[in-house]
Order: C-alpha cells, then sequence, then structure tokens
C-alpha cells in the first residue's frame, strides 16, 4: 500500500488525551492493570470535559505511579488518607473541584479503612476508585483484606484458610451505608468488561458532579509478578477464582441519599 | 487495502503479550527473536492487511506502547 492511497488516518485508541508521556515509560510491571485503570480514568475525565477542575489523590502504592503521568492536578498524600485530603479540598474550594481519588485495596481498606468509612459516614462528595488485586503488590505481595481464601502470598505459603481469615467485599460493605450514593465492581480483564467499567466510572464521576452523595467503584486488577503468573494466564486467574469470589455489577446506585 | 494501522513503540513495551492475546483477528503476534531496548520480547504488526482498527489492542495495552489508526481510501474521482 502506499502512502497516497489513503486519505484519512484516524486515531481509533492508545494513549489518552490527558496523558504526558514519562521519558522511561510507564513504570509498572509487565501485565499490570493499573494503567489500563488510570487510562479509563483519565478517559472518563476527558469525556466529561471536566479536567480543568479535577484534582486526583493518590495514596501510597502502585497506584502512585500515576501521579507523574496524568494530565491534570493531583496530590500525593500519606498512606491510605486519600479520602481525607479529598475531604479537605473538595470542602475549603466549596464543593468546586472534581475529586478523584485512585487507590490500590492495600492503601485503600486495609489501612485507609478507617479514613474510608469515615468518608462515606460524612457522605463527601467524592469518587473513589481502587484497584483489587488482591495482596500488596508494591512491597512484594504479602497477604492484604482482599487476598482469596486458598491464594498463597508471601505472608500465607500454605494458602489463606481460616486463621487468616477471609476476603472483604467492599462495594457490598459501601452499600450498607447511607452516605454512599453509588458503589460497584468492575474488571478490565476482556474487551466487554472494560467497555462496561468505564461505564461504571463515568456514572460514579456523575453521581459526584449531580452533588448526590460518595462513590465507589472497585476494580479487580491482575499482579502478575506477585501471583507468580504469566500476564495471559493472570487474566483467566481473575475469570475462574477472582469472579465467583467478587461478583461484578452495581450494589446501589440511588438519585438521593436521604 | 487494510483498514487499520498500528505502530508499537518498543521503547515502552514491555511484552506482556496482552496485545497478540486480545487480537481477534491474529495481527499481533510475538516472534520470539526480537527484543525491545529493555530486553522484553517484542511483538510485532505482522499481518496488517487482516487488522479492521477494532482499537482493542489499543484499550488494553498497559503500557501505552500501542497507538491504533482506522485508514480510509480516498475517493476514485479524487485519484
Amino acid at each position: 500500500m502506499s502512502s497516497q492511497d489513503v486519505e484519512n488516518r484516524t486515531w481509533v485508541s492508545g494513549t489518552p488525551r490527558l496523558w504526558v508521556r514519562h521519558p522511561a515509560g510507564c513504570r509498572q510491571c509487565p501485565g499490570c492493570h493499573h494503567p489500563i485503570i488510570e487510562r479509563l480514568i483519565a478517559d472518563v475525565v476527558g469525556d466529561l470535559k471536566v479536567e480543568d477542575d479535577t484534582v486526583f489523590i493518590t495514596g501510597v502504592g502502585c497506584s502512585t505511579r500515576a501521579f507523574t503521568v496524568m494530565d491534570f492536578d493531583g496530590i500525593s498524600t500519606a498512606h491510605g488518607r486519600a479520602p481525607d485530603v479529598g475531604t479537605a479540598i473538595k470542602r475549603t474550594l466549596h464543593g468546586r473541584p472534581v475529586v478523584i481519588t485512585i487507590q490500590g485495596d492495600g492503601d485503600c481498606i486495609a489501612i485507609g479503612a478507617g479514613s474510608l468509612l469515615a468518608a462515606v459516614g460524612r457522605a463527601e462528595r467524592i469518587t473513589v476508585f481502587m484497584a483489587n488485586n488482591g495482596n500488596f503488590g508494591t512491597t512484594g505481595g504479602q497477604m492484604a483484606p482482599t487476598t482469596l481464601t486458598g491464594q498463597v502470598t508471601t505472608t500465607t505459603p500454605q494458602g489463606r484458610n481460616d486463621s487468616t481469615g477471609f476476603p472483604m467485599h467492599v462495594p457490598e460493605l459501601l452499600a450498607t451505608l447511607k452516605g454512599c450514593a453509588y458503589s460497584a465492581r468492575g474488571s478490565v480483564h476482556t474487551p466487554a468488561n472494560y467497555q462496561r467499567t468505564k461505564k461504571l466510572m463515568k456514572t460514579a464521576v456523575q453521581k459526584q458532579l449531580d452533588d448526590v452523595g460518595f462513590s465507589f467503584v472497585e476494580i479487580l486488577s491482575a499482579c502478575p509478578p506477585d501471583w507468580r503468573i504469566t500476564p495471559v494466564e493472570s487474566l483467566r486467574w481473575i475469570e475462574e477464582q477472582m469472579i465467583p469470589e467478587f461478583p461484578l455489577g452495581e450494589f446501589k446506585n440511588v438519585e438521593c441519599i436521604n | 487495502m487494510p483498514k487499520g494501522e498500528i505502530s508499537i513503540d518498543e521503547r515502552f513495551c514491555k511484552g506482556c503479550s496482552l496485545c497478540s492475546h486480545f487480537c481477534t483477528r491474529g495481527c499481533i503476534t510475538i516472534p520470539g527473536d526480537r527484543f525491545t531496548p529493555q530486553g522484553y520480547l517484542l511483538p510485532v504488526f505482522s499481518s496488517p492487511e487482516k487488522c479492521n482498527a477494532c482499537g482493542i489492542c489499543g484499550w488494553l495495552c498497559p503500557h501505552f506502547a500501542i497507538e491504533v489508526y482506522k485508514l480510509t481510501e480516498k475517493e476514485p474521482a479524487a485519484k
């Protein structure tokens, strides 16, 4: 094919508009789903055209690496305290900014569980996106609150069992609280689930724009190096092991929290 | 003529092979004898004529190495 035959060369997909190329490239491990989730966040913020008002907040963990590359304002906070800083920004600026937090499961529900539940209890108008990969990925794959029963991690070499507890279901937990307006769980392990999760995330940010209440989306995420499997096997692992334990879908979607 | 075109930036690719797994038409393959500057196995856009610019590899590349473009032909009168 010669280039003269081509009239239009339209961009379809790839690097989102709100993305800055880091000279060293993306810092995550091969097959990690965190950058896909960050691509979805950049797409959702770009589609809703709120990038000038958006502040994204990261805690500590693999989600912090979003900080250097996303082309809108962000703050990196202490471990687990992203909802608190989001509350401060939202309230001191009289509700004008769109506050999004990007957190992992260790950041959000292990060390930051108090902050998260307190933010839901106050019905803060912020949106929390939590990537759930079933372990503490940054520090080498220790057991996290979302580790599945029987899952082998660095600190549960025989598999998680009765003596080490059971996985926490965060969207179902938050759906029982009155301050929560929206809670859902998505996944990005297939193209269809990618598009479904994008809709869930857009609805969650829209709840904040409509001033309804707290919104939360959990996204199942692969961590191939810490699960000790290849990236393609990790997709199958999400399908066969994680989704039966963590069902996908919306758990709460209300128009008014009263 | 092909309907789509992708570009793979080998500086950013980390060889996770999700693109070749998700490509339903088998356009992207990993030959195994080519490597990125970081030492990972490099995927190759081996069958451009089969690509229909669905964009799935561009969505699901975790390291922002793939850009997908849709190609449209010139009108016959304009040739």
